[in-house]
């Protein structure tokens, strides 16, 4: 064992497990640039070095990815990576009352703590952890995404049913395309952009982002509270937190383990889940989703820990246990490794010279997280808002075309930001939205599955409720829907509350009735879409879609006479100008169009000179003019370099190539 | 052979000395190789084997990219309007440019994509695991006429490969087994060996990958794969079924008729290369040498015919 500690300990092993760490925590924090893209750019390079080398380059990558999709998840509310959405949910609010240093040291450390858990389940638990995933079957991935909907209730603040219609509205978007169990096509209009489904990754992007660059712009407030000094890493401060979440560090470690080993999971549900089993836990008094420390360390423990677990079916089953352990696993196809029983059953010292260097880069991480962290912080905080606006729209941008390298990607993206804003003015969350979009397509495929082994061998009940797995998972939902409910139950209980009951809150205005309505509305007239064109699809393709549309017609029919009785209604005015709102998207979109004729920089730097001034509330001189428009330039000619030498992204070159 | 080879000679030396200046060669500098999936799946994976091949038979850098989605029809709905001067290349892949078009508008159609070299394919093979009972092919066959539906296995998807190999199976040993779909076969591997299903309609790269975890009843070959001289095919034991899922490379229809044949003649020559050979036999995969001209239009009119017929029997395609 100790020969493969110090085989993993090399120069040559340590500074390329420095150096991806670090790439990967640059390109983790982008939006749109996720780990398995950071993975994938990589694998070229690691043909020329022996096995062992590529693998803890890579597997550093990955590592330093996950960690840095926490940033721009805490500082802008967009996950830079899938798995960070959870971490937005009190990050964000963390960062916006001035503690954006703070949530971004207790998201290194947390990463960190999970990370070694999950490499020691690598080395320690492998073979039996590997054979217990075998044990999740269609029906318990069912279950799980179901599980994982139960966090509705709670994000959905305020209003339990515009959650649930939001997260049927992202179940439905998440059935757009070619279906996976049936390979029929679905809800696509005649466009060949919506074939491929909505990519995830970019309708994320516009969801969250885009709403905070609309309501950035409308005023002059700034963007993040300034802190009143530097106050360095606020180390302390952050053990701290981590200190008192011990436990839920170590279950939301022990979670991203398990889940990551599932193949077909990953980080973004194992952070989900440990949010919510965090949140249900919670015995302090600070509420989640409004800046609770334990929600970025569940979050960020449990992805982080997903790397180790992942690598377990990997190299244990030769089964990739996330997206970016497929392409490591073909890259170690290529490097002549193989994977499977086989690998750990020989001893091999591969396998155990890459799970150290696991080990090393996660330690490394801790300094060199710390210290980007720190750097990404500090730009977001002092950056004019002029700067900001601009760049943040061309970061979306360039990281939506970049996954699928599809300019329709950059379109959609900013559609559904639009459709976020819209629906967030009226209540609607986001975030159920975006839980329905990722688990959608779980749901669908363990549903579908589940449904045919059932109906094969003629026990349908058995097959979804029968399993003791499934069962477990259950109760964990049941449990998991209602907790937030917990108050409301008891005093329905409760005789002596009853009598004391609230006043009736004042009656809403008609104007927000009727707006709220209109909402109401374009929900129902989705989902009657889907169930008309579900008509013409074959059942396997049908069932999912109309089942959700046919439940969500009934909440909105549900949501509108509640309101009408009530008469409750969203109350949020948009505030500051609607001019400069709109010249948020408008701009965007203009942009989008003139990539194919100027190229991303120069397309890139038209869209920005519209946001700067649509984000410009004071008058200033023309030398800080000058300096603002060379400078936002400046980055947006860098980044499109970046993408295309460095990252290789096939980026049309217009009219000037 | 020996013509491929001495080819390739040609090429490579061609390729080194004359560089890029001269127009309509290829490679005339870097080539875009774009999988119309995403990372770390089979087109993927070989894509990588070839890779270093290309590098050194032609000193020039061959860049996999990949444009995802809808099952490879975004990339190949793109693929004419890309440049045809030899700088772009593209994964294309048997069954699925057969079949989706004639599901619905996929936005291209199968006479859309010029393939200029098929070069392997994993053979379709049904998989149990090690414990299973089924020890024969004859076994499994047993329980599944015993027990009509009963008999689950999974599969990468409907309108793949290993689908339309069940579907040609069930007609042949006239039995009614059921297909669970399933997204890829790394899913469908796993169902398998979790005991979610009784057998797998997998390929010999699943064989090959899990090792002593499996056992390959048959596998869909003309002759037995040489990783696997213990495992019968098909035809031996009665059933006429030699498929699988092919792959090769396209080139947009801009393209002239040298540069199709250039391009062919390169991944022509790759395959010819023993090292390159070694390493996909090993990884379960069987070379395919389907060159440009009339041996690639005999071949998709022979495939064509097959997948399109089960497709249809089974309701896929109308």
């Amino acid at each position: 064992m100790l020969d493969f500690l110090l085989s993993a300990l090399t120069p040559f092993n340590v500074s390329l497990a420095l150096l991806g760490v670090a790439a990967g925590t640059i390109i983790g924090s982008i939006p749109g640039l996720t780990a398995t893209m950071a993975v994938a750019v990589l694998v070229p390079i690691t043909f020329a070095m022996p096995p062992d080398s590529a693998l803890i380059l890579l597997g550093a990558i990955y590592t330093g990815a996950i960690y840095g999709g926490a940033y721009a998840a805490i500082l802008l509310n967009t996950p830079g990576t899938p798995s960070a959405i959870a971490t937005t949910f009190d990050g964000f609010p963390m960062a916006k009352r001035g503690d954006g240093d703070l949530a971004v040291s207790v998201a290194c450390l947390a990463s960190v703590v999970g990370g070694l858990v999950g490499a020691l389940a690598l080395l320690l638990l492998s073979p039996p952890l590997a054979n217990a995933a075998l044990a999740f079957g269609p029906v318990e991935y069912f279950w799980l995404a179901i599980f994982g909907l139960s966090l509705i209730a709670a994000l959905s603040t305020g209003d339990f049913l515009k959650g649930l219609i939001g997260a049927a509205f992202g179940l439905l978007i998440s059935t757009i395309g070619i279906s996976e169990t049936s390979a029929e096509v679905r809800f696509t209009f005649g466009s060949q952009t919506l074939l491929g489904g909505v990519e995830i990754v970019s309708a994320l992007i516009g969801l969250y982002c885009i709403p905070v660059l609309i309501d950035l712009v409308a005023t002059p407030a700034r963007h993040l509270e300034p802190a009143e000094q530097t106050r360095g890493f606020r180390l302390p401060e952050a053990f701290g937190a981590l200190l008192r979440n011990k436990f839920n560090v170590i279950r939301s470690s022990v979670i991203g383990t398990l889940v990551g080993a599932l193949p077909g999971a990953g980080g973004s549900i194992a952070g989900l889940v440990a949010y919510s089993e965090a949140r249900r836990s919670n015995k302090t008094s600070e509420p989640y989703g409004k800046g609770n420390p334990g929600g970025i360390i569940a979050t960020e423990s449990a992805n982080n820990a997903t790397v180790g677990g992942g690598f377990i079916p990997t190299l244990v089953l030769g089964i990739p246990g996330t997206p970016p352990d497929a392409v490591i696993l073909g890259a170690l196809l290529v490097q002549g490794v193989r994977t499977g029983p086989a690998l750990f059953a020989d001893g091999s010292g591969v396998v155990y010279t890459f799970i150290f260097g696991l080990f090393l880069a996660t330690v490394l991480m801790l300094p060199v997280g710390l210290l980007i962290g720190r750097f990404a912080y500090r730009a977001i905080v002092q950056a004019p808002k002029t700067a900001l606006v601009p760049v943040v729209a061309f970061m979306t941008v360039i990281g939506a075309f970049a996954i699928r390298n599809n300019l329709s990607d950059v379109v959609l993206m900013i559609g559904l930001g639009v459709i976020g804003w819209i629906a967030g003015r009226r209540g609607f969350s986001v975030s159920p939205i975006v839980l329905g979009l990722i688990l959608g397509r779980i749901a669908e495929q363990g549903f579908v599955q589940s449904w045919t082994i059932g109906d094969a061998i003629g026990d349908l009940w058995g097959q979804f409720f029968g399993r003791p797995l499934s069962m477990g998972i259950i109760a964990l939902t049941v449990l998991s829907f209602l907790y937030p409910f917990w108050p409301q139950i008891r005093r329905l209980f409760d005789r002596r509350s009853r009598d004391a009951r609230q006043p009736g809150l004042p009656s809403a205005p008609v104007g927000a009735i009727a707006k709220d309505l209109i909402a109401f509305l374009a929900f129902g007239g989705v989902a009657l879409i889907v169930v008309v064109q579900s008509a013409g699809l074959n059942p396997e393709a049908a069932v999912f879609p109309r089942t959700v549309a046919i439940g969500m017609l009934v909440l909105v029919v549900l949501a509108v006479v509640l309101m009408l009785v009530q008469r409750k209604a969203s109350k949020r005015g948009p505030q500051g100008s609607a001019v400069r709102r709109s010249l948020v998207p408008i701009a965007m979109l203009g942009g989008a169009a003139l990539i194919p004729i100027l190229g991303f920089a120069l397309a890139g730097i038209a869209m920005a000179l519209v946001l700067v001034f649509a984000a410009q509330h004071e008058r200033s001189s023309g030398k800080a003019w000058t300096g603002l428009i060379l400078g936002v330039g400046l980055t947006i000619v860098l980044f499109t370099f970046g993408f295309r030498y460095l990252l290789d992204v096939p980026l049309p070159m217009g009219l000037f190539s | 052979m020996l013509k491929k080879l001495c080819a390739a000679a040609v090429i490579s030396a061609v390729g080194l000395a004359a560089g890029p200046a001269v127009a309509e060669d290829f490679p005339a500098g870097a080539v875009d190789y774009i999988i119309p999936f995403g990372p770390g799946g089979e087109s993927d994976v070989t894509a990588r084997f070839q890779q270093p091949f290309f590098k050194s038979l032609f000193g020039e850098d061959m860049v996999v990219s990949y444009k995802p989605g809808g099952g490879g029809a975004v990339g190949w709905s793109q693929l004419n309007t890309m440049s045809g001067d030899g700088s772009v290349i593209m994964g294309t892949n048997l069954p699925h440019i057969i079949v989706k078009p004639n599901q619905g508008d996929v936005g291209f159609k199968t006479e859309d994509i010029v393939n200029v070299y098929f070069f392997h394919y994993t053979p379709d093979a049904v998989v149990v695991k090690a414990d299973s009972p089924y020890q024969t092919l004859d076994d499994l066959i047993a329980d599944a006429k015993a027990n009509p539906r009963q008999l689950t296995m999974s599969g990468s998807g409907k309108g793949t490969a290993n689908h339309l190999a069940q579907v040609r199976f069930d007609e042949l040993a006239g039995t009614t087994t059921t297909y669970v779909s399933f997204k890829g076969t790394g899913a469908s591997t796993t169902a398998m060996l979790g005991g979610q299903v009784k057998a797998q309609w997998g390929y010999t790269t699943v064989g090959a990958a899990q090792g002593d975890a499996v056992r390959m009843l048959a596998v869909a070959m003309e002759e037995r794969h040489p990783a696997f001289p213990d495992v019968p095919t098909f035809r031996e034991l009665g059933y006429d079924i030699v498929s699988g899922a092919y792959r090769g490379v396209a080139v947009p229809q801009s393209a002239s008729e040298e540069l199709r044949q250039k391009v062919s003649d390169a991944i022509a020559a790759i395959n010819a290369d023993p090292d390159f050979q070694k390493q996909m036999l090993e990884s379960g995969f069987a070379l395919a040498n389907v060159a440009y001209g009339a041996e690639m239009d005999a071949f998709m009119a022979e495939k064509s015919e097959g997948y399109l017929a089960a497709a249809r029997s089974v309701g896929l395609i109308d």
